[in-house]
């Protein structure tokens, strides 16, 4: 069924995305990262040593700390930190520098949807950029579901709220292997399948979900492609900074 | 992207710090029920700077807040009593956000100059009474009416000075590592007009009546430089918003034959054009403003080799950056452009507008060479500190160049302040 969306865009169609790495000068990493009229500006501070109370002292934590455009700093920042905090762990080595905080400043400069998803995507090419050593990258997602079954992706915030339920997913990057062996599986899957982190706000159906599920995975590929190629340009020019 | 009303992002050298304005309808205080409120809130994010916690705001986080604070209100540059509603009952209240995200040194000024900016660009919807006894507040939205900017008398522009130890060591617009060292500093709040807003020094190491004479005078022909370059962003600022307005017309017109002025920010429709003519518009007051910086710090030089290091910095970086990104480009935009521009109403930018895009591609060539030809100017007083600077500037740039588009303004502007130093 074909869907009319306020800006023209197929129910398929991703935003214009856009990344800039480096931008800021005392951080270790930043990255911008902005799709369509949604943007977040990231920076990520190295290892610091010593870790907080309640943290595990045998790895290295993580600590994130989300800013939004104006206003008090509320529940839903709180929220957007805690969900930000455990996906970024499951994708960092842990054990390679224990009992170190690494700290992730997000900073909303625009917010028209998918904002979460964009944050994800803005922390992850952050940490590249810090050199912080992870396990693969990750791809946010937005995925939205209406009355009548159909799925679109990447909504904006009029989009977001006229939906009845939408879930930010988030696909770990997809690889791209040197080695003959291909991309590893897990289970007889491959690991592109799997699922790092999913919010859902709003009502959908189990079919709805899984419907969301595919749709976003197909996205996730041209995000990991997108990625990839932004991260990859800077890799020669990198050896020059110093740090 | 469409850059917001009453947001602005400023870059000074190194350091990097975003304004956002925002309007509420509140009570106002018992003892002034005529005039609205400002309110300024000062995030030293730990982004900028790996000594900055977040939680309380540190001493120097609460300085900034207050000189920027004082420049504005005390000297009365914006207009509280134009935004009263209700006598005693609603007035606007104006809450600036600035956001601190790189700190490279001298946060006030920059701070200031966020703020300055994003309250020129900010609008507030309009409001009329309505209802029985005319003692309902109708707030109209932006597609109703057009929203109102705020009326702003003057401009403070806060000018910082570092002192050394040794007796006339003197540095204007101190980066981190000056700040670093500095033994005491001074912060001049004056506007174009001559007026001097606020003085702050707190502290610090003595210095003579005539040093804070001689920062006044240098100060005061640095507010003119910067007063002026701000004018410049804004206009151009305006000029795109104008042209923004303008193009919705036609696709509003065919579809539903009314005039709806309709702020759609998610329109992927071609700004491109707009993009490149408010980038050169950025481009060339810059350009034009470093070569008149340079000619005022050879005049007043008599001080040491310092002060010209400060100098360059601060040639680096000083502006107001307004990122206008497109999505994708829209031919069809462009050809009816020019047809409604003749036939819309009268909006400030009309003119100007028509006029760049009869010849954008003229213009082109001409900003494309000028970043060629500033860096021979520059390069007799860069200081060896500037190019290591810009050795890090340029790592940067190449992984921006490769960004997917929409290309942020931001990256033309390193490429700039690269061209600039080198």
């Amino acid at each position: 069924m074909e869907v009319d969306r306020a800006d023209g865009r197929n129910p398929n169609q991703l935003r214009p995305l856009a990344c800039s790495c480096s931008i800021l000068h005392r951080a270790h990493g930043s990255a911008s990262w902005s799709q369509g009229d949604t943007k977040v500006l990231a920076a990520v501070y190295g290892p610091k040593a010593g870790t907080k109370k309640n943290e595990n002292p045998e790895k290295a934590s993580i600590e994130v700390i989300w800013k939004p455009r104006t206003g008090q700093i509320g529940k839903p920042e709180k929220e957007y930190e805690i969900i930000l905090k455990r996906t970024l762990q499951s994708i960092c080595i842990l054990t390679i520098n224990p009992n170190t905080t690494t700290s992730v400043i997000i900073q909303v400069v625009h917010d028209d949807g998918a904002l979460l998803p964009c944050a994800i995507n803005a922390a992850c090419a952050a940490l590249v950029d810090a050199g912080i050593p992870m396990k693969h990258l990750a791809v946010a997602i937005c995925c939205c579901s209406a009355e009548s079954g159909y799925c679109i992706l990447d909504p904006t915030k009029l989009e977001e709220q006229k939906m009845k339920g939408f879930a930010y997913l988030v696909f770990p990057n997809s690889i791209l292997s040197v080695l003959p062996e291909g991309s590893s599986l897990v289970q007889g899957e491959p690991m592109e399948h799997g699922i790092i982190t999913s919010v859902t706000h709003g009502a959908m159906s189990v079919d709805d979900y899984f419907h969301c599920l595919e749709r976003g995975r197909a996205a996730s590929a041209k995000l990991s492609d997108f990625l990839r190629r932004s991260l990859q340009s800077k890799l020669p020019g990198d050896l020059s900074k110093a740090e | 992207m469409c850059r917001e009303d009453g947001s602005s992002e400023v870059q000074l050298g190194q350091t990097h710090i975003m304004g956002f304005v925002t309007g509420q309808l509140v009570q106002p205080y018992r003892d002034r029920p005529n005039e609205g409120t400002l309110s300024i809130f000062t995030e030293f994010s730990p982004m900028a700077d790996p000594s900055f916690e977040t939680g309380r705001p540190s001493e120097s986080a609460v300085e900034l807040g207050r000189i920027v604070d004082r420049g504005l209100r005390e000297s009365r540059a914006v207009d509280t009593e134009s935004l009263c509603v209700l006598a005693g009952k609603l007035v606007w209240a104006i809450r600036i956000d600035l956001h601190i995200l790189d700190n490279g040194g001298n946060l006030v000024d920059a701070a200031n100059i966020a703020a300055l900016a994003s309250l020129l660009t900010f609008r507030r919807p309009e409001c009329s009474l309505g209802g029985e006894d005319d003692l309902e507040v109708i707030v109209h939205p932006p597609e109703e009416r057009e929203p109102l900017p705020l009326i702003i008398h003057h401009l403070p522009i806060a000018v910082t000075f570092g002192f050394f130890s040794s007796e006339s060591l003197l540095v204007i617009d101190p980066t981190h590592h000056e700040e670093a060292v500095m033994v005491g500093k001074m912060t001049a709040t004056l506007n174009a007009n001559g007026d001097v807003c606020a003085i702050q020094k707190p502290g610090g190491e003595g210095v003579l009546q005539s040093v804070i004479m001689q920062c006044l005078r240098l100060a005061s022909r640095m507010a003119s430089d910067i007063t002026k370059k701000i004018k410049d962003a804004v206009e151009t600022y305006n000029t795109e918003r104008a042209l923004r307005k303008i193009k919705r017309h036609p696709t509003s017109i065919t579809l539903d034959g009314s005039v709806n002025l309709k702020e759609k920010l998610n329109e992927p429709s071609g700004h491109n054009v707009v993009n490149e003519l408010s980038r050169k518009h950025l481009e060339k007051p810059r350009l034009a403003s470093a070569e008149n910086a340079s000619s005022p710090g050879n005049n007043g030089e008599g001080e040491s080799k310092s002060s010209n290091f400060g100098r360059s910095s601060r040639r680096d970086g000083a502006t107001s950056n307004f990122v206008g990104g497109a999505a994708s480009w829209d031919p069809y935009s462009r050809g009816v452009d020019s047809d409604f521009l003749k036939a819309s109403l009268a909006s400030r930018g009309t003119l100007t507008p028509k006029k760049k895009q009869q010849d954008p591609t003229g213009e082109r060539k001409p900003n494309e060479s000028k970043p060629e030809e500033s860096p021979g100017d520059v390069i007799p007083t860069t200081s060896a500190m500037d190019v290591s600077e810009t050795g890090v500037h340029k790592g940067g740039e190449k992984t921006l160049k490769d960004a997917v588009k929409p290309k942020h303004k931001r990256k033309k502007k390193a490429f700039s302040s690269t061209a600039d130093a080198s």
